[in-house]
């Protein structure tokens, strides 16, 4: 009997410190999941209870393209994301300190710089007589101006630009969670710069690329502002096709829908990407 | 060797050139929009004919731009102050709590981060139609505080786990009550994170474009929604005088954070 | 001596107005196991990570069996190297390890099983070849380390200070296994270390380092019986240092006079004094004798504490100038009842005994 009374006192009976998340669950639970739930439902329910609504989209091949469109633009984002990052974060791990932080302060502007004001000026720099092509064309490498912007190209870059500081700088930290004896104990074991490397830097290396790739997909997927202004309406994204669904064409039940499927992707690369990080704070820790 | 700085070789004269050619291209877009807005070429040529402050005065002579950054300063304010403080209650539960669960609330919390937020839009859009609320300041304030609530838990969660309970606890133990030991000792020590925390959610809510396009209505639009509408139809050098104001305003944030956090942390 | 097997040529490293090291000369025969010892900051590491060219020297030259090694890449010097630090490759196993400066190296994969069977063998670890050094204590991942550097039949093997992280039991295990490895491969060693009776225990020769230069370079016994400089003499075992004024030097052999006014005959000088210089007379503890022998000197002295180490007694003494002095004889010489605070002789042969500058 004593003992259980004393375990009643010990455990107490509201959670210690709940009470501070009443607010926040407050504010999520209301404004964020229900809204979110409310419009799934209607993804079944609009115009009428079933899947059509799902049949739609999968169905049809112009749904197709931009399901494909989404992901090839996201691929082809993270991969050339990393291949830019890698090199900087590199550097920017070993550097000296004075020099990196003017590198992290173009890093810090770039990424705190109005994402429209960013992507407006890519759209100046990229349209068909903008700088870029003027300076192609005068220092005569091409005598027709290449397409930069309204294709895969201009969303690419544009997009690289705004997913470059995601990666470069979780890069850094796992960089430099790396011994630099290991690199010299390779060095001296006979490892070339490449077998060094190859072998060793970049496996090392490999679950912070792993992690900010994942992210930089998981972002690219639903991105809305950079497709929409430097991308062509042949290659549309899903986010930018879910907007005009609702927007113009005022189709919920597709849009919803649609909504749905983005929703589900994104929260199981979530889910992975959580498994990533969290079985590498795991490692570091022992 | 390969992480030594000094050992690197011609690797390093290769890294380091890559590396300028990326700073380069993380700055051009930056430098470029502020000296297009003085250039006097109405078609945005470059390097511009002539140097002019005209767009700056079109844009002032605009009330609507004005009207419009004041709109976005006064809810992006709000925003940073609800959620700074609804996401500081929320900080001090999930790093001191111990109740089960809280690894999926603090998930929970942290998703409106991750998910696109064209699906928030379209989903937040549908529910303020619903209430009323869609085109109104506290739709947008709410909205935005959803939003943003991340970006405030993030810092200041960080820096609650950096900090020694056993510190809070002495006061206690020196006659403070619970709250004024919070007040007037934990909270100063993780004054950093609140400050950035601050920020970001002032960030996150004066340049977010997506709920806005979505939710603004002809009386009440964002700075980002008034961009965004001009952006749309045509590339006016207005947009370049207002997008310099705000790597104007995006620099002196900068510099704000680096000198108060040098401030703070001695 | 023939051609010597490493050669180091007046060796200098400066950064920026900081000279690390200062011209060291050194040659190392085959199969020697040298070890530079010193306090840190002496320019011990920065002269092996020369070696290793891990730093490119101010000026000097590195020859390993007559060649420069200085212009020669780091990953084409074939210079084994156990570090401070555990680098262990944290994503591969052990026997991935061990194999590693094998595989860059492109040898068959019937040599590298075998060479890493071998080497696993020698560092005694042959049943956790499959595991990820994580899963392995400190000693082990050094014994790995030492496996995986010797993998490749390096010449020489450079170790900086690799047992300093590890406790002292394992410490005096794990230097027990490199006596024994340096045994059965030859492999000539240098090792690094701050730790003076390892730098005893392990070594054929010591080079004492100090302020980037070499101080004095020789066999333990050398250093401790033989010390050229106070600072060797104070640095390599226990030093009581005793004021004296010189008197006369014949033939290597000097006397002095003590501050309470004894003269000690016989005296090992190092460098020449004056007449009437003040020196300091070193003497090791456990020079000193209770009993009185044919040549001994004689130092009167309070007991002042007596205490049991063991094998050995220490006792703290004051002299009549009122200095206190160590004296470290054997267990049996001498009860502790037999000295609760008296005045008494204590003797020392003065062959042991040596002189330096004040």
């Amino acid at each position: 009997m004593s003992v259980e009374a004393q375990q009643g006192i010990a455990t107490p009976r509201i959670p210690a410190g709940l009470g501070g998340l009443l607010p926040a669950l407050i504010l999520i639970g209301l404004f964020f999941v229900v809204p979110v739930l409310t419009l799934l439902l209607r993804s079944v329910t609009d115009p009428a209870p079933g899947l059509q609504n799902y049949a739609a989209l999968l169905g049809d091949g112009t749904y197709a393209r931009v399901f494909f469109n989404t992901f090839l633009v996201a691929a082809v984002v993270t991969i050339v994301t990393v291949l830019v990052a890698f090199p900087v974060a590199w550097m920017l791990a070993i550097m000296p300190p004075a020099l990196a932080s003017i590198l992290f302060g173009i890093i810090i502007l770039s990424m705190w710089t109005n994402l429209l004001t960013r992507t407006y000026a890519w759209m100046v720099l990229l349209q068909r007589t903008g700088v870029i092509n003027r300076a192609l064309m005068g220092a005569g490498i091409i005598d027709q101006p290449l397409p930069l912007i309204n294709n895969l190209t201009g969303v690419t870059i544009g997009m690289v630009y705004i997913m470059l500081p995601f990666m470069i700088l979780p890069l850094v930290g796992t960089l430099r969670a790396i011994d630099p004896m290991t690199l010299r104990a390779a060095a001296l074991c006979g490892a070339s710069p490449l077998a060094a490397f190859r072998r060793i830097l970049l496996p090392l290396s490999l679950p912070g690329i792993a992690a900010g790739g994942l992210m930089v997909f998981v972002m690219s997927l639903g991105y809305f502002v950079t497709p929409a202004l430097l991308g062509g309406t042949s290659n549309m994204m899903l986010a930018e096709m879910i907007a005009q669904m609702i927007q113009s064409l005022l189709n919920w039940g597709l849009g919803s829908a649609a909504a749905f499927i983005l929703l589900v992707v994104t929260m199981a690369l979530y889910a992975l990407q959580l498994r990533l990080v969290g079985s590498k704070r795991v490692a570091g820790g022992a | 060797m390969l992480l030594d700085y000094d050992r690197l070789g011609w690797l390093k004269v290769a890294l380091l050139a890559f590396t300028a050619l990326v700073a380069a291209f993380l700055l051009l877009p930056v430098v470029f929009i502020v000296l297009l807005s003085f250039g006097s070429s109405r078609w945005l040529a470059f390097p511009p004919p002539g140097w002019t402050l005209k767009w700056y005065q079109e844009l002032f002579a605009d009330p609507s731009w004005i009207e419009a950054a004041l709109t976005s300063a006064r809810i992006a304010t709000m925003t940073a102050i609800l959620a700074v403080a609804i996401g500081l209650l929320a900080s001090f539960a999930l790093v001191r709590g111990e109740f089960r669960g809280r690894e999926i609330l603090r998930g929970l919390l942290l998703t409106p981060m991750v998910l696109p937020v064209v699906v928030f839009a379209i989903a937040i859009y549908a529910f303020f139609l619903r209430l009323g609320l869609g085109g109104t300041t506290t739709g947008f304030v709410v909205a935005h505080t959803v939003l943003a609530l991340p970006f405030a838990i993030i810092p200041i969660a960080t820096a609650l786990e950096g900090f020694d309970k056993s510190i809070e606890d002495a006061a206690i133990v020196c006659g403070a009550s619970p709250l004024q030991a919070k007040l007037r000792i934990t909270l100063p020590s993780i004054r950093i994170g609140i400050f950035s925390a601050a920020i970001f959610s002032f960030l996150a809510s004066w340049d977010e474009v997506v709920v806005a396009i979505f939710m603004a209505s002809p009386t009440l639009q964002t700075l980002p929604v008034k961009i965004w509408g001009s952006l749309r139809s045509d590339l006016t050098p207005v947009i370049a005088a207002a997008s310099s104001l705000l790597v104007a305003l995006t620099l002196a944030l900068m510099i704000v954070t680096a000198l108060l956090r040098r401030k703070l942390q001695t | 001596m023939t051609q010597s097997f490493l050669s180091i040529r007046k060796l200098r490293k400066a950064f920026g107005a900081f000279t690390a090291v200062h011209d060291v000369t050194l040659d190392i025969p085959k199969g020697e196991f040298l070890t530079f010892l010193g306090p840190s900051g002496s320019g011990k590491s920065t002269t092996l990570y020369a070696i290793a060219g891990f730093q490119d020297p101010t000026a000097g030259d590195v020859l390993l069996q007559g060649k420069s090694l200085l212009s020669v890449p780091s990953h084409k010097r074939n210079i084994g190297m156990v570090f401070q630090r555990y680098t262990l490759f944290p994503h591969l196993s052990v026997a991935e390890n061990v194999a590693f400066p094998l595989r860059v190296r492109r040898r068959p994969d019937a040599e590298v099983k075998r060479k890493v069977a071998d080497m696993l063998a020698l560092v005694r670890l042959e049943n956790f070849a499959e595991r990820l050094p994580t899963a392995l204590s400190g000693g082990q991942q050094q014994r790995v380390a030492l496996a995986r550097a010797l993998a490749y039949d390096p010449p020489i093997l450079l170790m900086d200070e690799p047992l300093s992280a590890l406790d002292k039991k394992l410490r005096e295990e794990i230097q027990a296994e490199i006596r024994r490895i340096h045994r059965e491969t030859g492999v000539t060693i240098l090792y690094v270390t701050h730790d003076q009776e390892e730098a005893l225990h392990l070594s054929d020769r010591i080079a004492l380092f100090r302020d980037g230069r070499i101080e004095q370079i020789g066999t333990g016994e050398d250093l401790y019986l033989r010390p050229a400089t106070d600072f060797v003499a104070g640095f390599i075992g226990n030093s009581n240092f005793l004021a004296a004024e010189h008197l006369e030097t014949v033939g290597g052999a000097s006397t002095i006079r003590l501050a309470d006014g004894a003269l000690v005959s016989g005296i090992n000088a190092n460098g020449s004094f004056a007449r009437g210089q003040k020196t300091r007379l070193m003497i090791r503890p456990e020079a000193f004798r209770l009993e009185r022998s044919p040549n001994s000197a004689e130092l009167v002295v309070e007991i002042v504490d007596v205490a049991f180490y063991g094998e050995r007694r220490r006792i703290v003494a004051r002299t009549s100038a009122g200095q206190e002095i160590d004296i470290r004889p054997t267990s049996s010489a001498l009860a502790a009842q037999d000295v609760a605070t008296c005045r008494r002789p204590v003797f020392f042969d003065p062959g042991a005994a040596f002189l330096f500058p004040a």
